[in-house]
């Protein structure tokens, strides 16, 4: 009995010592940490495959991947797609840091005068307008 | 400074990693050292950060940089026509050499590489915009971070013997190069065709070669394959994938990307402002030779060193004036400067690996610096550049390094 007594007393006291211990460290050090983790989403890039090319003098890679991408919604933004698209990915538009109405105006410019994009003259604004609508320092978004 | 400002966006700050990078920068510069776009996956390649899918731009994740050569497959990508090769079929695919030349002359890949004498060259390969993110005010174009760069080592034959084979003409003035890459514009714009030149006179052509590997290995298709002009210390503008035409010409080339396209203010460092843009009063000349540049690859902004430790900074410089010959680290934000150990050297335009141990003098946050010499003595400044097409950034490079304490409280 007497054993066993001083046996919970010393578990008692352990026990407290162990609780100021803790105490003591969590005030006087930042604690290691184990064990943390937090939820992401997968498979956002993937492995490619591995292809074993044929035999023969064709070298070949097959197709590249387009992302098509998600433009902001908005008055305009069929015509962005489908003239921009003519020569180059829309995503060309995400790829920008934020332009002024200006430097959109110039970009479409350039396309019609000096790549010779056929878009016609009424259209011109309306992308322009669109552009600097959703992709201004101001406005833009994501 | 703003490059020397200690100041982050808010995400970059949190104590938890963001879920990701944002999905754009500006109208500030980006403070990252790679662009931000989302990691894609391509033949031939690891998975790199994509700029555009068409035509197809991918740029090097800084990692990779801690090699003097750049693995093949993290080699950065940019075509500027959406009709880029898939395929290369060897039996149909020939060099011509035309234009005002004696004999003209048709090689396959095979007489290339087995008829001709062969020679190697370590080449740094870094696009005109390289860091076209950092400029302020920002302009359009790829916004590349630091990663539209590598190293390689290129085996090809030199461009001199073919010219010489082919017999150039008096007269001549410029040689014309093509690939296989198209465009959906009309023909006879630079929608359509991209074609650069190299003045006859220009002595890069006695250097320049014509090349079928790279790194010991074929070229990925999205590098070139079969060959690639190699113009060493020249920007990649000029090293024409996927070649297919050599022209000697008689007039100076007048195509888009040579007379609107890759060019730069002819001042001091290529620099100007919006103002004297705007005004129309800049003169400009085709781009040319890389400015030196040196990189901090290791440790990145996420190491945090503990205080009392010795700790290799390690990274990479080059120079298209030569070689490096000095590289200097700074811990206090460029101010003083102290010598960093150079690595092997492969050659003149090469990537030269640095080395720098660093013993922190105080636990908080630091900003190393870094900046390089080259042979002909130019100085890597700390002035940023700015010019419309967002060329030749060589501004010292900058890195937030943590340095922490035994004891709670101690860094401030």
């Amino acid at each position: 009995m007497k054993y066993r007594g001083r046996f919970v007393v010393s578990i008692a006291f352990l026990a407290a010592a162990f609780v100021l211990t803790l105490a003591g460290a969590t005030l006087l050090y930042a604690q290691s940490e184990i064990g943390n983790y937090v939820q992401q989403n997968l498979g956002a890039v993937v492995q490619p495959s591995q292809n074993l090319p044929a035999p023969g003098a064709k070298y070949s890679v097959g197709n590249y991947p387009l992302y098509w991408p998600e433009l902001e919604p908005g008055e305009g933004v069929e015509l962005v797609t489908s003239y921009c698209n003519a020569c180059h990915s829309p995503r060309y538009i995400l790829m920008q840091p934020p332009l002024s109405r200006d430097q959109w105006a110039a970009e479409v410019t350039k396309m019609v005068k000096t790549f010779g994009i056929q878009i016609p003259e009424e259209d011109q604004p309306r992308i322009v307008n669109y552009l600097a609508t959703h992709y201004s320092p101001e406005t833009r978004k994501k | 400074m703003a490059a020397g400002s200690l100041a982050f966006p808010a995400a970059a700050q949190q104590g938890n990693p963001p879920d990701r990078l944002p999905t754009f920068t500006g109208p500030g510069a980006n403070p990252y050292w790679n662009s931000v776009g989302p990691v894609a996956t391509y033949p031939q390649k690891f998975p790199l950060v994509l700029l555009t899918d068409r035509p197809v731009q991918l740029e090097t994740p800084r990692y990779f940089f801690q090699s003097p050569f750049t693995p093949n497959g993290a080699f950065y990508v940019r075509w500027h026509l959406a009709n880029l090769p898939n395929t290369v079929d060897l039996g149909e695919w020939r060099l011509e050499i035309s234009g005002n030349v004696e004999k003209p002359a048709k090689f396959t890949f095979d007489a290339l590489m087995n008829s001709m004498p062969a020679t190697t060259v370590a080449a740094v390969n870094q696009c005109s915009g390289n860091s076209r993110s950092r400029f302020q005010p920002r302009v359009a174009g790829g916004q590349w971070g630091n990663g539209a760069m590598g190293n390689a080592l290129w085996k090809g034959v030199r461009l001199a013997d073919l010219l010489q084979s082919a017999g150039v003409k008096p007269g001549s003035v410029q040689v014309q190069f093509q690939g296989l890459d198209r465009g959906d514009g009309p023909e006879g714009l630079g929608s359509n065709a991209f074609l650069k030149s190299l003045e006859l006179s220009d002595p890069v052509l006695k250097e320049c070669i014509l090349a079928y590997e790279m790194n010991g290995e074929p070229l990925p298709m999205l590098n070139g394959f079969p060959l690639r002009l190699v113009v060493p210390g020249y920007f990649a503008t000029y090293w024409v994938k996927a070649l297919t035409n050599i022209r000697v010409l008689e007039k100076p080339d007048e195509n888009f990307w040579m007379k609107a396209g890759y060019r730069v203010p002819d001042t001091p460092r290529g620099t100007t402002t919006p103002a004297e843009i705007k005004a129309g009063a800049v003169k400009t000349v085709p781009i040319s030779r890389m400015p030196v540049r040196s990189f901090i690859i290791t440790p990145d902004v996420d190491s945090k060193i503990p205080m009392g430790m010795m700790v290799a900074v390690r990274g990479i410089a080059f120079s298209g004036y030569g070689r490096v010959t000095r590289v200097e680290v700074s811990d206090d934000d460029a101010k003083s400067w102290a010598p960093a150990k150079l690595g092997e050297d492969f050659g003149a335009y090469s990537f030269r690996t640095w080395e720098f141990s660093w013993k922190p003098r105080r636990p908080g946050l630091h900003l190393l610096a870094v900046r390089a010499t080259d042979e002909k003595g130019n100085v890597q400044p700390d002035e940023p550049v700015w010019n419309p097409g967002g060329y030749l950034w060589n501004q010292i490079e900058r890195q937030r390094i943590m340095v922490g304490t035994e004891h709670a409280g101690g860094a401030k």
